[in-house]
């Protein structure tokens, strides 16, 4: 836990993200059988410098170690994009990847 | 000789803020959301009444998937957007996540996601014209990604 993989790519004028955060999103039901906290992320969002370019509140149903595709323009090769997940306990992480 | 005057303009400029996306926490302004037990009261608790059309909005997913556990799961649409919120009907609460869509977002947003059994998988669409757009899909679930 505590890091991800990001794939930036431009095509035209278009930045296509990938992302892959490495979490357990422990859903209440299965926190509850294993005898664990239930803990998933719970806030996703993406910066290319103070621009936010991807948002999403999220909820215990996204699987394990989750995975997320987004696109967006305004960004050239270069750029670094800004990956910051939140988790229920409040774990946050943040990595960057430049675009390519 | 003319003697020449210069006008010292103060040019106030407009700075055009470019309208970035606001972040928003969904869980935090509507919990309702996050706790609701079906699609309705989760669309309730979101966005109030709505009476969202049919169409607009495209929920991609496999018509059966294999794992419950990971099911990949497209949202896309054309239509200028303030919000996406997905919910689905197999798990014990219904909202998966809400997305702020930025002034000239795309909306092309796939996650994977987990389904306890079979069900459906809706979209609504929060238009920047004030209008809601619902689309959805169906699917079957091969082995449940619940039960952990």
């Amino acid at each position: 836990m505590g890091n991800m993989k990001i794939k930036a790519k431009l095509k035209g004028d278009i930045v296509n993200v990938k992302v892959m955060a490495k979490h357990d999103m422990l859903t209440y039901d299965q926190a509850k059988k294993k005898g664990l906290d239930a803990n998933f992320i719970t806030h996703v969002s993406a910066k290319v410098g103070d621009k936010v370019v991807y948002d999403v509140s999220t909820s215990q149903f996204l699987s394990k170690n989750p995975m997320f595709k987004f696109k967006f323009k305004g960004a050239a090769k270069g750029d670094k994009v800004a990956i910051t997940w939140v988790d229920l306990k409040g774990n946050t992480v943040t990595e960057e990847k430049k675009i390519k | 000789m003319d003697r020449r005057k210069f006008l010292n303009l103060s040019i106030v400029a407009a700075v055009a803020l470019p309208v970035g996306l606001s972040a928003i926490d969904f869980r935090a302004t509507k919990p309702d959301t996050w706790t609701a037990h079906t699609v309705a009261d989760s669309i309730k608790a979101l966005y109030g009444d709505i009476k969202p059309a049919e169409g607009g909005v495209t929920v991609k997913a496999p018509k059966v998937a294999s794992n419950g556990g990971a099911i990949p799961v497209t949202v896309k649409s054309d239509i200028a957007a303030k919000s996406v919120a997905l919910f689905q009907d197999a798990n014990p609460e219904s909202a998966v996540a809400v997305f702020t869509v930025g002034e000239g977002g795309i909306v092309d947003y796939m996650l994977k996601i987990k389904m306890k059994k079979s069900g459906k998988i809706t979209a609504i669409l929060e238009g920047i014209d004030g209008k809601f757009y619902i689309g959805s899909q169906s699917l079957e679930v091969a082995l449940g990604g619940c039960e952990g």
